[in-house]
């Protein structure tokens, strides 16, 4: 009678072995560039960050002071805030109605389809867009930092209504279902259950989208332009800290390419923190 | 009188120092011993009529022309082997059945005099009336236990004058309050499965339904909170008129007081429980309760 | 009853359960003919043997009877797979109070003793009679078995003779009783008239319990219990 337990043959141990070593090599080679990312930012960037990088302007000469990001800074916050004020409830909305309504019908597999597209269309295009349609025509002024919301908005509002939908989709049906029977008009299941069920993933998704908008520069070229002076003001041309670094990293003097990678680093830093918030606020709400 | 509203207010705490408001729903009285709370009839629990009843999912044709009365206050089973029909009519009597994409029913399903799918009738209004428990528990999972069971009311739009009551005499419905009266603020997901479903039920009943529908509300419990659910539908039939759908014979000998068998889209028999499982008229309602198929 | 791919362990154990019940019967037409036999030959011997394989039958109903609460509680049965358990219990009944009927009998030899002046006409009329009663429980067994409920019915038929005979044997007795020397032995031939009797009536209970379990309604043969 042979024996059930037996040691693991060799062959197998082998390819084991194998299997996790090559997949561990994957993650390390995955992980290197990222690793190498952050280094360098905090490298190069962190000699940068002082007082004075927050708090003033860029002078925009040549010669003396070069001064700080602190309108880069706003207009970042102000024209992503506002952007994310567009895309947000706009991709939510549209992916409820992808999932709610819309279903399997032609219609809605029509819109999926041109959401995937833009997704893949390239950011200038946006920016291109709204360069067109908003700042040619000179509808309410020239350069906006408004304007530069919308291109902006433009590109996170596929992303948000892709990850909105997937996380639609995985709420139960039965709690649907159970909403329904409860005799709840269809807006109120959605309003007061699907919503609320869904909630982390909106967020997380909405995050994703944000970070990706507050890292584009292409769009704000064309829309927001870049000026120099702090101005909460979104109907005139704002800076922006995507801009900032592209413009300072070309330069020749050492303290403004230093200021550059100062400015990146206070980007990856404003999204890290975002990102912390949104994972409190998922925590906070998610009732395990 | 409103000494004698006080004697018979739920939860038994002193309320003075409390406004002495009237609250008709809350005429409740409480037994020492139990959870379970005797209520008067507000509105007696209504009889549901099916005529002529077909239901389709798409072109399949699912329910094939089904007359059939569950009486007031009665506990009405529905048996028959998988695929036979008998979810698809009871979810066509609070017209859950058409929400399913590609779905719909024709017929009447008459509550007393009231045709549920006649030309003007909403919906929603329908489910307010005709209540619905299933097969696996749904609390809902961002709300409290006691947010769970006032979703029903908050959902649907009304408003009660005594919130807290309300929640408290469904939970003691339920035969829920004792093990959860401390925990009210607690996620509804946090319960046994047992828990969950009498917290679904508990849920239902807040509303004040005179029907309630349940399709197979104890399959996917332990033998324990499958008993307790059973003996909470006893004691519901008192105020509602009760459909219950299930695979479990057993379940439907000691539960039911009428059973409707089914078979592949029709009503085979239709009888008192007790001369369906000791002296079946139809041969196949025979050989399904013995087992031979099925 | 089509024949069903569900439940076969379930429909094997109650088809054993039947056949030891039926079996029972089988148990009653031998210790029948024991008795019989021994009345005829007045052979007490014959007569004690069948006071002691009581205990056979006694104890097929104790199994039977355990093989239902066994079935109830593990199997649930219901419809017609219920009646016939609930008839097995009473078939199974009947089979033990038949064996104490014929341990009634033999208990009467001894008695009868030794150079029984006998009566011819009565002796007549108990073999006949015990020849009916041997028939009923035969026919009483295959009625169940086929679940043929005219079979069922007909055992009133042969019952109404029994009876018939059992009142001829009681004036016939009542003739003979004045005669002191027979009076002993007639009175006892009268209860053994009377015993054979009761073994015909549980037969005819046998059919009624067939005609429940396939129509679902009991109802007493009536014409088997008009009075005499």
């Amino acid at each position: 009678m042979s024996s059930v337990i037996a040691p693991i043959p060799a062959g197998r141990k082998r390819k084991d072995a194998i299997m996790r070593g090559v997949l561990l090599a994957g993650t390390l080679v995955a992980l290197v560039p990222l690793v190498l990312v952050v280094y360098y930012l905090l490298k190069r960037g962190v000699g940068a960050l002082s007082w004075d990088f927050f708090t003033t302007d860029p002078t925009g000469s040549f010669l003396g002071p070069a001064g700080g990001v602190r309108s880069a800074i706003v207009g970042t916050i102000v024209i992503v805030a506002i952007a994310a004020a567009i895309a947000v409830p706009v991709g939510i909305a549209v992916a409820l109605y992808l999932v709610e309504y819309g279903k399997k019908s032609i219609f809605a597999n029509v819109v999926r389809y041109f959401v995937d597209v833009m997704t893949g269309v390239p950011s200038i295009v946006f920016g291109l867009f709204i360069y067109i349609v908003l700042v040619l025509t000179g509808v309410a002024g020239n350069f906006a930092g408004w304007k530069g919301s919308v291109a902006l908005a433009l590109l996170m509002l596929p992303v948000v209504t892709r990850s909105a939908e997937v996380v639609l989709i995985l709420v139960p049906n039965s709690l649907r279902e159970a909403a329904l029977a409860l005799g709840a008009p269809r807006w109120k299941v959605i309003a007061r259950v699907v919503l609320p069920a869904a909630f982390p993933g909106l967020i997380t998704g909405s995050i994703l989208a944000v970070a990706r908008g507050a890292g584009e520069t292409a769009p704000l070229l064309f829309t927001a332009f870049a000026v120099n002076e702090t101005t909460w003001d979104p109907g005139k041309q704002m800076n922006s800290l995507p801009i900032q670094i592209y413009n300072d990293v070309r330069q020749a003097q050492s303290n403004i390419v230093e200021r550059a990678w100062g400015g990146a680093l206070t980007l990856v830093a404003m999204i890290l923190i975002l990102t912390l918030i949104a994972r409190l606020i998922q925590r906070r709400s998610r009732v395990a | 009188m409103s000494a004698e509203h006080n004697e018979m207010t739920t939860g038994g705490a002193e309320k003075q120092g409390e406004p002495q408001h009237v609250a008709p729903d809350v005429r409740a009285v409480v037994r020492e011993q139990g959870d379970r709370v005797a209520a008067p009839v507000e509105s007696p629990a209504r009889t549901v009529k099916l005529q002529g009843l077909h239901a389709y999912y798409g072109e399949q044709h699912a329910v094939k022309g089904v007359d059939l009365t569950y009486a007031a206050n009665e506990v009405t089973a529905m048996i028959g082997p998988s695929g036979c029909g008998k979810s698809t009519v009871v979810r066509c009597i609070n017209r859950m059945h058409e929400e399913i994409p590609g779905a719909r029913a024709e017929g009447r399903v008459m509550l007393d005099d009231e045709d549920v799918y006649g030309a003007e009738v909403d919906v929603v209004s329908v489910r307010r009336v005709i209540g619905m428990v299933f097969q696996k528990p749904n609390p809902f999972p961002t709300m409290s236990i006691f947010d769970n069971v006032a979703a029903g009311l908050r959902l649907s739009g009304r408003r009660v004058p005594n919130l807290k009551d309300r929640v408290e005499q469904s939970l003691r419905g339920a035969g829920l309050w004792e093990e959860v009266k401390d925990r009210l603020g607690r996620p509804g997901v946090g319960l046994s499965g047992g828990q969950q479903q009498r917290l679904c039920i508990a849920r239902t009943i807040a509303v004040e339904p005179e029907v309630i529908l349940m399709d197979e509300p104890a399959s996917a419990l332990d033998p324990i909170s499958t008993l307790k659910i059973e003996e909470l539908v006893l004691e519901l039939k008192k105020r509602y008129t009760i459909v219950i759908v299930t695979h479990n014979m057993q379940q439907a000998a000691r539960v039911a007081d009428k059973t409707a068998f089914m078979l592949a889209g029709e009503l085979v028999e239709f009888a008192d429980t007790d001369t369906l499982f000791t002296n079946p008229s139809d041969s196949r309602t025979e050989d399904y309760v013995t087992g031979k198929f099925g | 009853m089509t024949a069903g791919h569900g439940r076969l362990h379930f429909q094997a154990e109650l088809k054993s359960l039947e056949d030891q019940a039926l079996g029972g019967l089988d148990m009653v037409i031998s210790t029948l003919d024991r008795t019989l036999e021994a009345l005829e030959h007045q052979d007490i011997e014959l007569a004690s043997i069948v006071v002691h394989d009581d205990d056979r039958i006694d104890g097929r109903y104790l199994e039977v009877q355990q093989g239902i609460l066994s079935l109830l509680a593990l199997q649930a049965p219901v419809a017609s797979d219920l009646r016939t358990v609930a008839a097995l219990l009473h078939v199974i009944k009947h089979v033990e109070r038949m064996g104490d009927q014929c341990v009634n009998i033999a208990k009467m030899l001894p008695v009868v003793g030794f150079e029984p002046p006998s009566d011819e006409v009565m002796l007549g009329h108990i073999q006949k009679m015990g020849q009916l009663a041997r028939s009923q429980v035969a026919q009483c067994k295959q009625a169940f078995l086929l679940r043929d409920v005219a079979v069922a019915e007909d055992l009133v038929r042969q019952d109404e003779q029994i009876n018939k005979l059992n009142r001829a044997v009681f004036a016939r007795a009542v003739e003979v009783g004045t005669d002191a020397d027979r009076r002993e032995w007639a009175m006892s031939m009268m209860l053994v008239a009377r015993a054979l009797e009761r073994i015909g009536d549980n037969a005819v209970d046998i059919g009624e319990q067939v005609a429940f379990v396939v129509t679902g309604l009991f109802r007493e043969f009536s014409d088997a219990s008009s009075p005499g």
